[in-house]
């Protein structure tokens, strides 16, 4: 059937009627997608196929959503939004399965449980859970089975007949493995529409099949695997983990871990993100193999401390196994076992509650007013700071506030049986994830956007008005109102001499965790209307620059309508010091703090890491950097090519390091002819 | 006692083992023609006017106690160096070379990365300029990072007395010794000093067991006919841990033409290839040899 025709049998059937139906109504429309999709194949294809669903789920959600905007969003909700000081959403878009139940039973085993536990159903809402999960389990292999007729049609033997057994059984070799972690992929994200975010810690999930294959033909269907995944279209990426420990501290790295790294490095992948899960107990070899990776340019491996994720995730009130079996979803963000990581719900911007305080409590884009009762002027900067403290406080309510009253409503929103149906709380239960809050630990997040910005900003406001005196706050006030209009020396005082968060200044440092240690307090811990609580983060991705646009000057010599600094890193340029100064900043304060997720971004020049030695460094860097408490880090070592656009636009590139004269320097400082040279001689080094 | 430094290099990976903070002494005895370090020949402070950076804004005219027509022309030579200019400069424009530091002060700045020292096999590398050019502040600066466990390294020209040598072995790790050409007069055309002392040191701190990485840094075409000779005599030491064969570039004019000195940096390329042939030079004598670029 045609995606116009699949789209409205979806559509009609998916209205929200009442509660108790989205379930019934999503299993309906899942089960009929199913039965009526189109499948294409490739002849790249190995393990599965293509289908003509995906998204249809995500737009009856988006249906649901729109007819309750009008209900949900107060207009304190919408002013948040307006001026993007603070939001709220729901967040179906960051989810691990548990892969284990996946592989273990496989699709067949997993619709035999469901099968098992309907008998034991009593309640109604038991009864229609397992029922709607069987009806779906049962399309699900009506499908494999119309797929393997495709696949052995069009020649694919080895995709068919594995298909074939999954209809069967569990899967009982790697490529089985491999095709049903693929499928149940296209399952949970494509039919589902219920974002799939990690494919778990694949050493260990594979380890038992890797074992029991000869290796050549485990690597190649290895790397056949990663390219299939590279082609699946997703968005932000898949990401897949390694490494990690058990409940005891005790390594899970395995011969596995190093295939798949090295498999990584050869790969010509831009869709897929690896994980690597680290502490004292993993290997140096494989840290340092990560790094060489990196270094030839695979810029999306991030590296995680177990030691900071678990403590966060226990400090929430996981159970020890559950902490220590974490699962790291979308760029960041560690979940539980048994927990639904909605790291994407509630955002706060830091930059803003600063600008309300300097505006009398108004939004300098809008005029919409966002605080009441905020002085005029301050006698010292502590009474300013305390002000701004309140009100970033209000922002970080409302965002909450505007989250919860749409998690109030996931049994009107979205429904999802595949995903619910490895949990075991979820099968136990005889609930779903979303509609019944089914989840072992249903919490919520908010994400604090532009803290350097903030600090920055703050150091600024205090040494231009009350240390140095040098203009008084009215005036200070007024020139960010005036977006820095005929002060441009002033800003670039302020910009390139200031003292700044990433310089590893202490006294600047202090500010930052003030900030993180008062959001974590309100934050972490706090019921939210699941059952669940609220995790604090600090990463702001792509974010920045929508909320920057909305966000007027700050007084850290940035302009109106810029972005604002990039997750828990500094504002471009600050890190002037260097990589070391940066990693002290950014682990001024413990990361377990903001277990919804945190990072450093390092950006350096590949031949600031030259040899045995540039290896050993960045080594010691992320050694130090978890050590100090840090949760990621995230490493970018960049090329030719990136040198030849930093010169194009030296602006975009502000702290990019390249080594000079024995040592790093930034690029930009470079004059037109160095440039030239360097990348004429950085070329000759590729070409060796 | 004071030092005079004209910059700190943090995560250092270039001079010596593991993850290094880098101390630039200012001042130098040598005049080497290619020298990459312009602002640490001079014994004294110095003042450099980066132009490309410069808006114009003329606050450093304003902030100037004296008021001095700033005609912005280096080397500045009524400058007091109260700095307010530099301060002022809201691009950068301005930088001053040489500040004194303390020994207190100095550790305080090296130490800010010790903990990444300690993971990385790293340490402190003194380095210039000359640093044993300072010797007494030098030596004091490496007995303290000594007794505190820090790895000390320095980077050296060579040419200083004996004595500092003697002072200050205990303390080091590994000496970076720089080997620029065995002939003296071309040394001497090259660096303004005979190399006399230098390879006397050199043959010094190998009686004595000190760990040393030989720097030669190749300029193609001026230098590079000394490899065999400079080889043939260092097969002739021992303690020898590694001869690293530095490629030239010309990446410091801008800083020359800041600090209003000549630029003497030779106008010739030296490839990865020039490099290579050197490493085999070394490697035939049974040297340790291997390629700066590839470090």
């Amino acid at each position: 059937m045609n995606r116009e025709a699949l789209a409205n049998f979806v559509f009609n059937n998916g209205a929200i009627e009442n509660e108790s139906s989205v379930f019934e109504k999503d299993c309906e429309n899942i089960a009929y997608l199913l039965d009526h999709c189109e499948i294409t194949i490739s002849q790249n294809d190995r393990f599965f196929v293509k289908t003509n669903v995906k998204r249809l789920q995500a737009e009856v959600l988006h249906k649901r959503y729109a007819a309750l905007i009008k209900e949900i969003k107060t207009v304190e909700i919408q002013n948040g939004e307006r001026t993007r000081a603070y939001t709220g959403i729901f967040d179906f878009g960051h989810t691990s399965p548990i892969w284990q139940n996946v592989l273990n039973l496989g699709i067949v085993g997993l619709r035999n449980e469901l099968m098992q536990r309907a008998k034991n159903g009593t309640s109604e809402k038991q009864k229609r859970f397992y029922a709607g999960c069987v009806r779906i389990y049962d399309a699900a292999l009506r499908f494999l089975a119309r797929v393997s007729e495709f696949a052995l049609n069009a020649g694919k033997t080895e995709m068919a007949e594995g298909l074939h057994n999954l209809c069967k059984r569990a899967p009982s070799n790697l490529f089985e493995a491999l095709q049903t972690i693929i499928v149940f992929y296209n399952l949970q994200h494509d039919f589902e529409c219920t974002n799939l975010r990690t494919l778990g810690r694949l050493d260990g999930l594979l380890y038992p099949h890797y074992t029991a294959t000869e290796k050549t033909f485990a690597a190649k269907m290895l790397q056949d695997f990663i390219n299939e995944i590279d082609r699946l279209e997703a968005p932000s990426n898949i990401p897949f983990a390694i490494g990690g420990t058990d409940e005891h501290g005790n390594t899970l790295v395995n011969p596995l871990s190093y295939e798949l790294l090295d498999l990584y490095a050869n790969a010509e992948t831009t869709n897929t993100k690896l994980h690597i899960l680290c502490d004292q107990t993993t290997p140096e070899d494989l840290v340092k193999q990560a790094f060489r990776c990196i270094r030839l340019g695979k810029n999306s491996i991030v590296f995680i401390s177990n030691d900071t994720a678990i403590k966060g995730l226990k400090a929430l009130g996981a159970a020890h196994n559950d902490a220590t079996n974490y699962h790291v979803v979308g760029c960041y963000e560690c979940g539980a076992q048994g927990e639904v990581t909605c790291s994407c719900n509630a955002r706060v911007n830091v930059p803003k509650a600063l600008e309300i305080v300097l505006n009398s409590g108004v939004d300098t884009y809008t005029g919409i007013s966002l605080a009441e009762n905020i002085p005029g002027s301050f006698a010292s900067f502590d009474e300013l700071y305390a002000v701004f403290e309140k009100v970033l406080l209000t922002f970080t309510k409302r965002a909450i506030f505007a989250t919860d009253r749409w998690e109030e409503k996931y049994p009107l929103l979205h429904a999802s049986p595949f995903f619910s149906s490895t949990y075991p709380s979820a099968m136990e239960k005889g609930g779903d994830i979303y509609c019944d809050y089914a989840a072992k630990y249903n919490n919520s997040s908010i994400n604090a956007i532009g803290l350097a910005t903030a600090v920055d900003s703050l150091v600024a406001i205090q040494k231009l008005v009350y240390i140095d005196k040098k203009y008084t706050l009215a005036q200070l006030k007024k020139i960010l109102q005036n977006d820095w209009e005929n002060e441009e020396i002033l800003r670039l005082t302020v910009k390139n001499n200031y003292p700044k968060y990433g310089m590893g200044d202490p006294t600047v440092d202090e500010l930052a965790k003030r900030i993180v240690e008062r959001l974590a307090r309100y934050v972490n811990g706090r019921k939210n209307v699941k059952g669940g609580v609220w995790r604090l983060g600090t990463f702001s991705i792509d974010w920045r620059w929508n909320f920057g646009e909305h966000t007027h000057a700050t007084a850290n010599g940035r302009k109106a309508g810029e972005t604002l600094s990039q997750n828990t890193s500094a504002t471009f340029g600050a890190d002037k010091e260097g990589a070391t100064a940066h990693l002290l900043s950014v682990s001024a304060f413990s990361h377990a703090l903001t277990p919804n997720g945190s990072v450093a971004d390092i950006d350096l020049h590949v031949s600031a890491l030259q040899g045995e030695n540039g290896i050993n460094a960045m080594y010691s860097t992320l050694k130090t950097y978890f050590e100090r408490g840090g949760l990621a880090v995230h490493y970018n070592v960049l090329d030719t090519e990136v040198l030849k656009k930093a010169k194009e636009r030296p602006s975009a590139y502000p702290n990019l390091q390249v080594r000079l004269c024995g040592w790093n320097v930034l690029f930009s400082s470079l004059n037109e002819k160095e440039k030239d040279e360097f990348i004429a001689r950085s070329l000759e080094k590729e070409n060796v | 006692m004071k030092g005079l430094i004209s910059g700190i290099k943090r995560m250092e990976i270039h001079d010596g083992d593991g993850l290094r903070t880098t101390v630039f002494f200012k001042g130098c005895p040598l005049k080497c023609i290619w020298c990459h370090n312009p602002e640490s020949i001079d014994f004294s402070k110095q003042l450099a006017y980066f132009q490309e950076k410069c808006i114009g804004c003329e606050s450093c005219v304003s902030a100037c106690k004296e008021k001095s027509p700033f005609a912005l022309n280096p080397p500045f030579p009524d400058c007091s160096f109260c700095l307010d200019c530099v301060n002022a400069c809201p691009t950068n424009a301005l930088i001053a070379y040489g500040k004194e530091y303390t020994l207190d002060e100095l550790l305080s700045a090296v130490l800010q990365d010790e903990p990444f020292f300690k993971n990385g096999n790293g340490g402190v590398t003194l380095s210039g300029g000359e640093c044993l050019a300072q010797p007494k502040f030098a030596v004091a600066f490496a007995k303290r990072l000594s007794e505190k466990g820090i790895s000390v390294y320095v980077d050296t020209c060579g040419y200083v007395k004996q004595d500092v040598f003697t002072e200050i072995l205990p303390f080091i790790d590994t000496f970076l010794y720089d080997v620029k050409a065995f002939d003296n007069d071309l040394h001497t055309r090259l660096t303004g000093k005979g190399n006399r002392l230098i390879l006397e040191n050199l043959s010094y701190l190998s009686r004595q067991n000190a760990r040393i990485e030989i720097r030669y840094p190749l300029i193609q075409g001026v230098n590079s006919d000394e490899t065999e000779k400079i080889a043939a005599y260092l097969s002739t030491l021992c303690g020898i841990t590694k001869v690293k064969v530095l490629q030239y570039h010309a990446f410091a004019a801008s800083r020359y033409q800041a600090l209003g000195m000549k630029n003497t940096l030779p106008d010739v390329k030296t490839t990865f290839d020039d490099v290579e042939r050197a490493v085999q030079g070394f490697k035939k004598h049974g040297l340790p040899a291997v390629n700066g670029i590839n470090e």
